[in-house]
């Protein structure tokens, strides 16, 4: 292991411990659910961070597998909720307003609540692995796999609408039951519910630093960098990108399911163009190449629109001013806060280093010429 | 060695071998026959399809006619990473190495025994198979810049990481698209060192314009003039060729071109 990838496990650690033990501090419900919420959205980013970041896929189109997540998360917990007009066991409500009768097929595995959480990450991983295979197997790449991710995401988001029968339409999935799981019952402004969302945030980044960490993530950084040499190593660029795509699929649709526990409700804003693009910018503002900075990002922008807007002096202002910090980190810092912090990091501790580095520079170039010398 | 130009031998063949592009032929019926452990020079006035020759062997570009063979294995229509697996190794004219990796992640992409998607994702970390990678670093020079990015190296060193990349993969043919462009005189003839070196364990084809340098490598130059073939041999029959003599006329003969 290098030391930079320790010192990495050692930050990302630390960050991980830090969020754990916010409910200790934090003891009113009402923020401990908002920050929930933005932890769920840090880990969203997170997984666009190693589709973006790390490979180059532009994926504009990220809430689709989020949705997804939230939408089954969502149609397990409403089956466990008593509705009001037929009882036990009865339709949900909605449906019962939209005169079905009967409860629809794909409704039926979601008694299961263990099928609802693989279905929450399967789902939208093999969505963006199928997405994935006509993208990259014909070799779409660049500001073209924004443009299909993007239309992709419109054209889920108009049939979730449509289909009003089946996904509540554009009220979405509403009066949900609690999730209980043995015998823990998570209550969207409770602790539990924290601690749970703490706890997948602090597994799903270190399942992405392994993937980033393996010789895979180290293929997916030279595809970003220049895909057409990768090819000629022998490797089949388009499986790798799909795996990319795939995996930060899955990861975004178990931000989904959370993002459903913490909110109650399932809504088409989930698999909303805004929520979509927001994600690009707390990507860029966080460092996209970098797992942590993407998740600090979101979480730091939407920390600041939350606070932003809920005071007084700023409640004309505060699009303005975020607007503003956006067009600032573009134009100066370029890899994002987390660039800016691996640079502050540097000048603090590489000073001494970067002096010795020019020390050894000279003699090579003395070596080099001294071979010159003997070859001839 | 093994014997040189033997039939039997052929590690890669080319059979009347044409692209069109919009109609106009890059390359035209070109046919090309190369012995196993050989070093084969193409030479040849700018446009007269060498890159292009080369971008078909290693499916960049799909030939419109004619058929292509590695070691009894038709390359037509594989893709690229199929081509590679078979053992074509490829280093392009400009300098194509990933520059935002470090010199030994380069390496490590290059290094290409498993190219499936999951046995990569479960591998971590470098065993033995990194000594040897450590090694190359030092035969082409660059041991001290393991740990900078491959876009901060100079013009130099790029191509030497270029030419370690091959290395590393290790492929059995290996094809070079002017290897010394922008190198100086030392590096040059200690890259003709290195080729005369790999030249029986691997086969290679080396497109080159610098006529000391194929005199240092060359065994059998084949001329390439319009898309064809225009004469092949020794260094001594090239220079004696009236053909060849006609194509480079102006340009003060081949031994200046």
């Amino acid at each position: 292991m290098s030391r930079r990838t320790a010192l990495q496990i050692g930050v990302y650690g630390l960050v991980c411990v830090i969020i754990l033990l916010v409910p200790s501090v934090v003891d009113n419900a009402f923020i401990l659910n908002k920050y929930a919420r933005y932890l769920v959205l840090g880990i969203l980013a997170m997984a666009l961070s190693l589709s973006w970041g790390y490979t180059g896929i532009l994926n504009l189109g990220q809430a689709v597998s989020f949705g997804l997540g939230s939408y089954s998360m969502a149609m397990a917990l409403k089956l466990r909720t008593v509705p009001i007009h037929t009882g036990k066991g009865g339709l949900p409500d909605f449906m019962v307003w939209n005169n079905v009768t009967t409860l629809p097929w794909v409704w039926e595995p979601f008694y299961s609540l263990t099928f609802a959480f693989i279905a929450g990450i399967a789902v939208p991983a093999i969505f963006a692995a199928l997405l994935g295979w006509f993208m990259f197997k014909g070799r779409i790449t660049g500001v073209y796999v924004a443009i299909v991710t993007l239309a992709v995401l419109v054209v889920v988001n108009l049939l979730i609408i449509d289909l009003q029968r089946y996904t509540g339409g554009f009220n979405g999935i509403t009066d949900l039951a609690q999730l209980q799981v043995f015998g823990l019952v998570f209550d969207a402004y409770g602790s539990e519910t924290y601690y749970l969302i703490a706890v997948f945030l602090t597994v799903s980044l270190f399942f992405a630093l392994a993937v980033t960490k393996s010789k895979a993530g180290l293929i997916l950084q030279a595809i970003r960098d220049h895909e057409d040499r990768v090819r000629y190593f022998g490797y089949d660029v388009a499986h790798f990108k799909i795996f990319a795509f795939s995996v930060s699929a899955g990861i975004a649709g178990l931000a989904g399911m959370l993002y459903t526990i913490v909110m109650e409700f399932a809504s088409p804003t989930f698999v909303g163009v805004p929520l979509s693009l927001s994600l690009v910018i707390w990507c860029a503002v966080g460092g996209r190449q970098s797992l942590l900075g993407a998740m600090l990002g979101a979480i730091i922008v939407t920390g600041m629109q939350g606070a932003l807007s809920e005071s007084k002096i700023f409640l004309e202002t505060w699009m303005l001013i975020m607007g503003l910090v956006f067009v600032i980190v573009v134009l100066f810092l370029p890899k994002g806060l987390a660039g800016a912090a691996e640079m502050l990091a540097k000048r603090l501790l590489g000073n001494d280093k970067a002096a010795a580095a020019k020390e050894t520079e000279l003699p090579v170039r003395e070596r080099a010429s001294g071979e010159a010398g003997g070859a001839r | 060695m093994t014997s040189t130009g033997s039939i039997g031998c052929d590690h890669l063949v080319l059979t009347d071998v044409s692209v069109s592009f919009n109609g106009f032929r890059a390359v035209d019926g070109l046919s090309l026959k190369v012995a196993e452990g050989e070093l084969r020079c193409i030479i040849g006035p700018n446009g007269a399809g060498k890159t292009t020759a080369l971008d078909m062997i290693c499916g960049k570009i799909t030939p419109t006619w004619g058929e292509i063979v590695f070691e009894g294995k038709r390359l037509n229509n594989l893709e690229e990473h199929e081509i590679a697996r078979a053992g074509i190794g490829r280093k392009f004219q400009v300098p194509s190495v990933f520059r935002e990796l470090t010199v030994r992640q380069n390496l490590d992409v290059a290094y290409s025994k498993r190219r499936g998607v999951f046995a990569n994702a479960f591998c971590f970390g470098r065993g033995a198979e990194w000594d040897g990678l450590e090694k190359l670093a030092e035969l082409v020079g660059l041991e001290n810049h393991l740990d900078t990015p491959a876009g901060h190296l100079s013009h130099g060193h790029t191509q030497w990481l270029e030419i370690s990349l091959l290395l590393a993969q290790d492929p059995k043919l290996i094809l070079m698209d002017e290897p010394t462009a922008g190198m100086t005189g030392y590096e040059t003839r200690k890259t003709a060192e290195l080729f005369n070196r790999l030249k029986v364990k691997h086969t290679l084809i080396v497109v080159e314009h610098d006529m000391g340098f194929v005199k240092e490598i060359g065994e059998v130059i084949s001329v390439m003039h319009q898309g064809k073939l225009l004469a092949e041999g020794s260094v001594g029959d090239i220079e004696r060729d009236p053909g060849v003599r006609s194509v480079y006329l102006g340009s003060g003969g081949i031994s200046r071109a």
